[in-house]
C-alpha cells in the first residue's frame, strides 16, 4: 500500500502545525476543568452580587447594614481610588460600587432625602438585585424612626438584625436538569468543534494538496495501480488520521470528566462528535480540490474554522447570538453540531420524542457531509478533464 | 535614491498577498467574527422582568396581600416581575419543567420559592419574599413596641417606599467590557505589522536572502535604503491599521471614546512598534524564516491573550498580580492606551502607555542599528 504510506508520512511531516491546536485546546480543557463544579449542587444557594463598599462614616447602622448586605453579596476589597474602582467595575470584578457619605445614616433616620451613590453596569441584574436588598434595609431602618422614638442605634441595629434574620424555604426541582446539562463534557464536546476542524482541514487538505500536484498525478497515472485502488487507499489514509484525531481529542475528556461517561448523554455526545468528523473531513477533501496553492490552507483552515465556531455558538452560547447571526450560522454544519449538542446535553428522557430534535440535526449534518463529497467530485472530474 | 527605493521597496511589499492577508483581511475578519459573536453579550447581562408565577393558597387571609405586593410589582415597563397566576401547584411545576417560568411562589402562612436553578434571577425572587416576610416582621416589632404607630400611618410609610441609592457615573463612557475584545484585536493586527519589519531586515541582509544579496551590492548606504524600506513598511501598516479602524468605528460602529486625535496617533505608535518589534526579533533571530515568524506569532499571541483576546478578565488578573508583565507586554501597552482613551477622563493612563511604547519603540530601534550596521560579507 504505498499509496496509503506515503500518505501518513505527510501527516507526520505536518505533525507540528496540527499538534498546536490540540495543545492550545487541552491547555483550555484543563482550565476549564480546573474552574467547572464537578457536582451539581442539590439545594438552593442565593447567588451573591460582587459589591465595592466604601463607607465614609462608621455608625452602628452602617455597620450593621455592612453585614446584611454580605448575605447577599460578596464584598470586594478595593481602595477608595477612583482608577482602580473603574478598571475593576469594566471587568466586573465588582457590578456594583456603593458610597455611603458622611452624614448619611443622620439623614435617614430625621426623615431626609440623602441618598447613597452607586456606580454600576447600567440596567445589569445584579443592580436590580443589589438595590432591592440595599433599599430594605433603608426602608425598615425609616420605619423603625418614625414610629419608634426613641429607639437607639445600636438598638436599632439589632432590631433590624432580628427582622432580617431567618430565610424563606427555597424548594429547588433538580430532576428537572440532566446531568450533563451545563456540565463539563458538554462545553468540552462544544468547543471541540474547533479543534477538530481546525485539525482535520489542516490535515487533510495539507495531505490531499500534495496528491494533486501535477507531477505526482500523472507519476501514479503511469503506476500499475489502479485509479480506483489509489483512491482507496487515500480514502483510507485519511479515514484513519480522522478516526485518529477524534479518538484522541474524545479520549481527553474521559480522562477529565471521568463521571460523565456512565450516562447515556456521552454515548450521544460521542455519535454526534462521530459524525462531525466524517463532515469536517469531507470538507477538507472539498477544500483541497478548490484551492490551488499549500500557503492557503493555514489561511483558509483559520478562517472557517474560527469564523465557523464564531457564529454557531463554539465561543459564545448559541442563546446569547443574535438570531439574524443564527440563521447564517444555520448553512455550516458546525451550527447543526452544536445544537445537537447543547440538546443532547439536557436530555434526562432517551425515548423517541426526546431524542428525535437531536437526531434531526444530526441528520442534516449528515445531508451536509454527502454535499461536500459530491461538490468535490464533481470538481475533482473536471479538473481530471481539463487535465 | 531615497524616493526610488521608497517606491520600489512599497511595489514588492504590497505584492506580498499572504502578508496583506494576515495583516488586513484577517483582523477585519476576525472583528467581524466577535462583532457577530458578542453584540448580544451586553444584552444578557441586562435586567429582564423575571417570568414567575404565584399558586394560591386558597386561604385569602394570606393571599389577598401577597397577590396585592406581587401585583403591584408587576406593573409597568420597569417591574420586577411578569407575573402568572397558576390554578394548581402542577400546572406551576409544568410551566417551570417547560423553563416558561424562572421560579413560582407558593403562598400561605409561610411563603415558599420553588425554582430550577440558583440564578441570579431566583436570587431576586427569594430576595422580595424575604422582604415581604421581614416588613411583617418589622411592623409586628414597632406595634409591639409603640402601639400607637399603627394609628400614626405605620402601615402608609410601609407601602410608601423610597429609593435610598442614586447613580452616580464613574467616567464619561460606559463600562462596556466587550470593547476591550476589539481593542485587543487592533493591538494584535499591529503587532502582526512586525512580519513586514521582519521582512524588511530579511531583505537587507545578504546572508538571508538573494533580494538582500543584490540590495547590498548596491553603491547605496546600506542604512538609507534600510529606512527607505521600513518607511514603505511603516506607510502599508499603517495604511491597514486605518483601514481597520475606520471598519470598527463607521461600520461595527465600536466606540472608541470621543478623542479621535489620540486614537490615531495611537495606531500610529503602535505600527511603528510593529514594524521596529519585527525588525528587532528578526535580527536578533539568526536562523531561518520559519524561526522568525514563530517567534512573532509567539509573542503576539501570548501577549494577545495576556492582554484579554480570548479571555477578557485575564488583563485585569495580569495586572492585578504581576503589573509588571502589563507594563512590558507590547499588545497591552496598545490595548490599554485605547481603553484609556475610551474609559477615563483624564489623558494620564494615555500617556504612561504611549511613553512606554516610544521607550519599546527606542530600544528596538537602537537594537536592530546595532546588529546590522557595518556587517560585512567575505563572499555571498
Amino acid at each position: 500500500m504505498p499509496v496509503f504510506k506515503v500518505c501518513l508520512k505527510i501527516f507526520r511531516k505536518n505533525w507540528l502545525s496540527v499538534s498546536i491546536y490540540i495543545v492550545i485546546f487541552l491547555a483550555i480543557a484543563l482550565l476549564i476543568s480546573a474552574t467547572s463544579v464537578s457536582e451539581r449542587p442539590t439545594t438552593f444557594s442565593q447567588k451573591k452580587a460582587r459589591v465595592a463598599f466604601i463607607a465614609e462614616e462608621q455608625t452602628p447602622l452602617v455597620k450593621g447594614f455592612r453585614k446584611e448586605l454580605s448575605r447577599s453579596t460578596t464584598i470586594v476589597a478595593l481602595p477608595d481610588q477612583s482608577e482602580k474602582l473603574q478598571d475593576a467595575l469594566y471587568f466586573r470584578q465588582v457590578t456594583y460600587i456603593l458610597r455611603i457619605p458622611k452624614g448619611f445614616t443622620e439623614s435617614v433616620l430625621s426623615g431626609g432625602k440623602m441618598q447613597l451613590e452607586k456606580t454600576v453596569v447600567p440596567n445589569s441584574i445584579e443592580n436590580t438585585y443589589v438595590d432591592l436588598n440595599v433599599d430594605q434595609y433603608w426602608n425598615l431602618a425609616r420605619l423603625y424612626a418614625a414610629h419608634d422614638p426613641g429607639i437607639s442605634q445600636n438598638g436599632l441595629a439589632s432590631r433590624l438584625r432580628a427582622n432580617l434574620s431567618g430565610t424563606t424555604p427555597v424548594v429547588m426541582k433538580t430532576e428537572n436538569a440532566a446531568k450533563t446539562s451545563d456540565s463539563f463534557s458538554m462545553f468540552y464536546f462544544n468547543f471541540l468543534a474547533y479543534t477538530l476542524s481546525a485539525v482535520l482541514i489542516m490535515g487533510i487538505s495539507t495531505a490531499m494538496m500534495v496528491f494533486r500536484r501535477r507531477d505526482l498525478r500523472m507519476r501514479h497515472y503511469c503506476s500499475p495501480l489502479k485509479q480506483a485502488n489509489v483512491t482507496m487507499q487515500l480514502l483510507a489514509a485519511n479515514l484513519l488520521f480522522a478516526g485518529a484525531s477524534w479518538a484522541v481529542l474524545v479520549g481527553f475528556c474521559f480522562l477529565l470528566d471521568p463521571q460523565s461517561i456512565v450516562t447515556m448523554n456521552m454515548l450521544y455526545f460521542l455519535i454526534n462528535s462521530l459524525l462531525f468528523t466524517g463532515c469536517i473531513a469531507s470538507l477538507s477533501y472539498l477544500i483541497s480540490t478548490v484551492l490551488k496553492s499549500l500557503n492557503a490552507v493555514s489561511a483558509v483552515c483559520n478562517l472557517i474554522t474560527l469564523g465557523t465556531c464564531f457564529i454557531s455558538g463554539v465561543f459564545v452560547p448559541q442563546e446569547f447570538l443574535n438570531s439574524t447571526v443564527l440563521k447564517i450560522a444555520s448553512f455550516t454544519p458546525t451550527y447543526w453540531y452544536v445544537q445537537a449538542n447543547t440538546r443532547i446535553a439536557k436530555l434526562t428522557h432517551f425515548s423517541w420524542d426526546h431524542l428525535a430534535p437531536s437526531l434531526y440535526s444530526m441528520l442534516i449534518m449528515l445531508a451536509f457531509t454527502g454535499a461536500f463529497i459530491a461538490i468535490a467530485l464533481v470538481i475533482g472530474r473536471r479538473q481530471q478533464a481539463t487535465n | 535614491m531615497f524616493a526610488h527605493i521608497f517606491f520600489y521597496r512599497f511595489k514588492c511589499l504590497i505584492r506580498d498577498k499572504q502578508l496583506v492577508f494576515w495583516t488586513l483581511l484577517f483582523p477585519i475578519l476576525l472583528g467581524t467574527f466577535f462583532y457577530m459573536a458578542f453584540s448580544n453579550l451586553n444584552d444578557e447581562e441586562s435586567f429582564h422582568p423575571i417570568h414567575a408565577a404565584v399558586v394560591p393558597s386558597g386561604n385569602s387571609h394570606y393571599d389577598a396581600s401577597f397577590v396585592e405586593v406581587l401585583r403591584s410589582v408587576s406593573k409597568g415597563k420597569n417591574r420586577l416581575f411578569t407575573m402568572k397566576t397558576a390554578a394548581s401547584q402542577a400546572e406551576a411545576d409544568r410551566w417551570l419543567k417547560a423553563g416558561k417560568i424562572d421560579g413560582y411562589f407558593s403562598s400561605g402562612e409561610t411563603i415558599q420559592l420553588t425554582v430550577n436553578e440558583s440564578g441570579l434571577n431566583q436570587s431576586i425572587m427569594k430576595s422580595f419574599v424575604d422582604q415581604y416576610r421581614t416588613n411583617s416582621a418589622a411592623v409586628a416589632q414597632i406595634a409591639k413596641d409603640n402601639p400607637n404607630a399603627l394609628q400614626n400611618g405605620l402601615l402608609q410609610d410601609l407601602s410608601d417606599r423610597r429609593s435610598y441609592v442614586k447613580e452616580v457615573s464613574g467616567s464619561g463612557a460606559e463600562p462596556n467590557n466587550v470593547l476591550n475584545y476589539f481593542y485587543v484585536l487592533i493591538a494584535m493586527a499591529c503587532l502582526y505589522g512586525s512580519f513586514w519589519g521582519s521582512k524588511e531586515i530579511m531583505d537587507i541582509q545578504a546572508d538571508q536572502t538573494e533580494r538582500a544579496a543584490r540590495i547590498n551590492t548596491a553603491p547605496i548606504h546600506k542604512l538609507k535604503a534600510f529606512i527607505a524600506g521600513s518607511l514603505a513598511a511603516l506607510l502599508i501598516l499603517f495604511t491597514e491599521i486605518l483601514i481597520l479602524l475606520a471598519y470598527l468605528r463607521f461600520g461595527l460602529k465600536i466606540d472608541f471614546g470621543p478623542r479621535a486625535g489620540f486614537v490615531v496617533l495611537t495606531a500610529l505608535l503602535g505600527s511603528i512598534l510593529g514594524i521596529s518589534f519585527g525588525a528587532f526579533i528578526s535580527a536578533v533571530v539568526k536562523a531561518g524564516e520559519g524561526l522568525k515568524i514563530a517567534c512573532l506569532i509567539f509573542v503576539t499571541m501570548a501577549g494577545s491573550f495576556l492582554s484579554g483576546m480570548m479571555y477578557q478578565n485575564m488583563k485585569y488578573i495580569v495586572s492585578q498580580h504581576v503589573p509588571l508583565l502589563s507594563w512590558l507586554n507590547p499588545v497591552n501597552l496598545l490595548t490599554d492606551a485605547f481603553y484609556a482613551l475610551y474609559y477615563y477622563d483624564n489623558l494620564y493612563r494615555f500617556a504612561l502607555n504611549a511613553g512606554m511604547m516610544v521607550l519599546f519603540i527606542i530600544v528596538f530601534c537602537a537594537g536592530t542599528y546595532l546588529i546590522i550596521r557595518r556587517r560585512k560579507y567575505a563572499r555571498l
